[in-house]
C-alpha cells in the first residue's frame, strides 16, 4: 500500500513537509514515495497529505494507480475545454 | 500602532480628485517622513528610488499552499517576465551566494525579495534560513517578501525578529464569494479546502496577519490584480478596507492570462482589463489610498533594475566562479549610496521648486496630454527607441507631469521576434504606445519615425540625458503654444 509520484510532478516540494510518514523524498528528476515507509496516511489523516497540497492534477497515484487529482479536479478546467486551448495552440 | 494613514486632507472639490494629480508631486512625496526614510532606496515601494535602485528576488520558495485562477505551477520558460516563473529553485546557501554576488556587481542593488515561485510563507525553513544568513553576512541589504497571507499569522512574529521592515500581501478581494471565482482552494489543516469556504478562511489570514503587521510596525503594501468581470467592482472596497487598517501603498496590477500560459484564466478566455480600466480603477482608489503604477510583475528570480532582468548573468555556474569579498564590497556600495541618495535629494528639492514655480506662473487651460518616455534609470531620457523594452507613460497637463504606468515593448515573450501573426515587434511596440500623442527618447531611426507619425505619435529625439518631468513638460508647452491642445474634445480623458 503507497501512493506513487509520476513525471509530471514539478518538484514544489510542497507534498514532502506535509507527509506523516516523511516517505517523500527529494529526486532526479523527480520527488519519489518511499513505498516502504509510505502508509497512505493511515491512522494520521483521513485524507492522503501529499495528494491534498500537490497542484498538479495526475501527479499522484494511489496504489491501484488511479490518479488521485483526476483532470480539471484542481484548476477547474473542464478537460475537453483543456484539450480544445491545446489543439488551437498547437496550430499555431 | 497605527501607522499614520494617508492622504486624510480632503482632497479638493476642484479639478482632479486622484491625490498625485494637481502637481509636479510624486506618489512618494505624500508619504509621511518617517515612512519616506523607510522606502527611499526601496525601487518596489518608491517610484522614486525606482529610476535609480535596482532589486532582485531569490527562488528559495517553490511550495504553495493554495491555488489561484491566474497561476499555473507547470510553467517554468526563461523568456517569461511575470510572478511565479522562475528558471532554477535555490537552496538558502545558494541563494545567499547569489545575492552577494549580485549584489557587488550591481551595486545600486538595495533590496532581497522572496516572492516565489510559490508562497515564501509556505516554505518557512527556506525562506527564513535565507533571511536568518542575509541578516548577519549582508546587512546592507534589505529583505522583503510577498505572500498570499494564508500563513501570515503564523509567521509574523519570525519577520519582526529579522531585518524585514516590508511586507507585502496579495489581497484580491475581502468577499469570501468573489474570493471563490479567484482561488478554487486552499490547503488548510491537513485538508484541502474548495469554493467558499477555502476563500473564507483565506480572506481571515490575510486581514489578521495584515493587522498583526501593522501592530508591528512592519510597513505593508497590498498588491492586488485586477480580473475584469471578478473583483474589479470590488477593489476600490480591498482599497479602503487595508488602508484603514494601517497599509501604506496599494498596487492595482493587471490580469495577465495569455492561453499559452495553461491558467484557469488563460483557458477559459478571462481577458485582462485594458490600460484605460486599470488607470481609472487606479485613480478611483487613489483619492483614498497612496497607489502604486510603476510595478512591474517581475519574476520571482529577477534580478536588476524593475524594467530589466539581468538573472542570466547570475546562474549558479556563473556565481559558482565570482569571487566575493563581501566587507570590501559593502564599502564601495556604500559610497555609491550616498550619492545616489544626493542626486535624489537634489532633484526632489530642484523639482519642488520648479513645482512652485508651474504653479505662480499664468495657467494653461490645455488639454491634458500623454507622453511615452524611453529611460534605462536615473530618471532621465536615454534609451534609442529601437532599443527600448518598455516605456514609461506621463501625463502632461497645466497642473503638472505626473507618472502614470510603464507599457512594454517586447509583450511578455522575448524568445521570437514576431508574433504569431506576423506583426513585427515594431508594429507591436507601436500599438502598445496607442493614446499617446508624443514619445520622447534619445534617437530614433527613420522607419518606427514614419510609422509613429502615421498612428499620431510624434517621435521626439531633442530631450535625451534631460530629467524626464522637465523634458515632458518642455514638449507640452510646445504643443500648446503651437495651438495643438486646444481641441479639448479631441482627448479629454488621459487613457494610458
Amino acid at each position: 500500500m503507497a501512493v506513487k509520484i509520476i513525471e509530471s510532478c514539478v518538484n514544489c516540494f510542497a507534498c514532502e513537509p506535509v507527509c506523516p510518514s516523511k516517505a517523500i523524498y527529494e529526486a532526479k528528476p523527480h520527488f519519489l514515495v518511499d513505498p516502504k515507509k509510505c502508509t497512505e496516511c493511515e491512522g494520521d489523516f483521513p485524507v492522503f497529505q501529499c495528494a491534498s497540497i500537490c497542484p498538479i492534477e495526475g501527479a499522484i497515484l494511489d496504489s491501484l494507480g488511479m490518479e488521485i487529482n483526476p483532470p480539471g479536479s484542481l484548476t477547474g478546467i473542464p478537460p475537453e475545454k483543456m484539450a480544445e486551448a491545446m489543439r488551437e495552440l498547437q496550430s499555431h | 500602532m497605527q501607522l499614520p494613514v494617508l492622504n486624510d486632507a480632503p482632497t479638493s472639490k476642484s479639478g482632479c480628485e486622484a491625490s498625485s494629480c494637481g502637481t509636479t508631486e510624486n506618489q512618494m512625496d505624500s508619504l509621511p517622513d518617517s515612512i519616506r526614510e523607510k522606502v527611499q532606496n526601496h525601487p518596489c515601494y518608491s517610484e522614486d528610488a525606482h529610476h535609480y535602485f535596482a532589486r532582485m528576488h531569490v527562488a528559495v520558495a517553490p511550495a504553495c499552499n493554495i491555488q489561484c485562477h491566474y497561476c499555473n505551477r507547470k510553467y517554468d520558460c526563461s523568456n517569461e517576465s511575470r510572478p511565479g516563473v522562475v528558471s532554477e529553485v535555490l537552496t538558502p546557501d545558494q541563494a545567499v551566494k547569489k545575492t552577494m554576488a549580485v549584489a557587488t556587481n550591481i551595486p545600486q542593488m538595495t533590496v532581497l525579495g522572496i516572492a516565489g515561485p510559490g508562497d515564501p510563507l509556505a516554505n518557512p525553513e527556506r525562506t527564513f534560513e535565507t533571511f536568518r544568513r542575509l541578516s548577519l553576512e549582508a546587512p546592507d541589504i534589505k529583505l522583503c517578501v510577498s505572500t498570499n497571507g494564508l500563513a501570515l499569522p503564523d509567521a509574523v512574529e519570525e519577520l519582526s525578529k529579522h531585518n524585514i521592515d516590508h511586507v507585502t500581501i496579495t489581497i484580491n478581494c475581502v468577499d469570501p464569494e468573489i474570493g471563490a471565482k479567484i482561488y478554487p482552494w486552499i490547503f488548510w489543516n491537513n485538508k484541502r479546502i474548495k469554493g467558499v469556504k477555502g476563500a473564507k478562511i483565506l480572506i481571515e489570514q490575510q486581514q489578521k496577519g495584515l493587522e498583526m503587521l501593522i501592530a508591528k510596525g512592519i510597513l505593508v503594501k497590498v498588491n492586488s490584480v485586477m480580473i475584469p468581470g471578478v473583483n474589479d467592482q470590488h477593489l476600490a472596497e480591498v482599497s479602503k478596507v487595508v488602508k484603514a487598517k494601517g497599509a501604506f501603498l496599494h498596487n492595482v496590477m493587471p490580469l495577465i492570462s495569455e492561453p499559452e500560459h495553461g491558467t484557469f484564466y488563460g483557458v477559459m478566455g478571462q481577458r485582462g482589463p485594458t490600460p484605460d480600466e486599470l488607470q481609472d480603477l487606479q485613480d478611483s482608489c487613489s483619492g483614498d489610498m497612496n497607489m502604486m503604477r510603476h510595478c512591474r510583475q517581475c519574476r520571482a528570480d529577477a534580478v536588476g533594475m524593475l524594467g530589466e532582468d539581468r538573472g542570466d548573468e547570475f546562474s549558479l555556474d556563473k556565481i559558482a566562479d565570482m569571487d566575493i569579498d563581501y566587507p570590501a564590497a559593502m564599502e564601495k556600495r556604500k559610497v555609491i549610496h550616498q550619492a545616489i541618495q544626493e542626486e535624489m535629494d537634489s532633484k526632489r528639492l530642484e523639482k519642488s521648486t520648479k513645482a512652485a514655480q508651474l504653479k505662480a506662473a499664468a495657467k494653461l487651460t490645455t488639454r491634458p496630454v500623454l507622453m511615452a518616455v524611453a529611460t534605462s534609470g536615473q530618471g532621465v531620457i536615454n534609451v534609442h527607441f529601437g532599443h527600448a523594452k518598455e516605456f514609461l507613460i506621463y501625463e502632461a497637463s497645466p497642473d503638472g507631469v505626473r507618472f502614470i504606468s510603464h507599457r512594454k515593448a517586447d509583450q511578455y515573450c522575448g524568445g521570437d521576434t514576431s508574433c504569431g501573426d506576423g506583426e513585427s515587434v515594431l508594429q507591436v511596440t507601436v500599438r502598445a504606445l496607442a493614446g499617446c500623442e508624443a514619445v520622447l527618447c534619445s534617437k530614433v531611426g527613420y522607419e518606427p519615425w514614419e510609422m509613429l507619425e502615421n498612428a499620431g505619435i510624434m517621435p521626439n529625439g531633442e530631450h535625451a540625458m534631460e530629467f524626464i518631468e522637465e523634458a515632458v513638460m518642455a514638449v507640452y508647452k510646445e504643443m500648446a503654444a503651437a495651438g495643438k491642445l486646444d481641441d479639448k474634445q479631441k482627448a479629454v480623458r488621459a487613457s494610458a
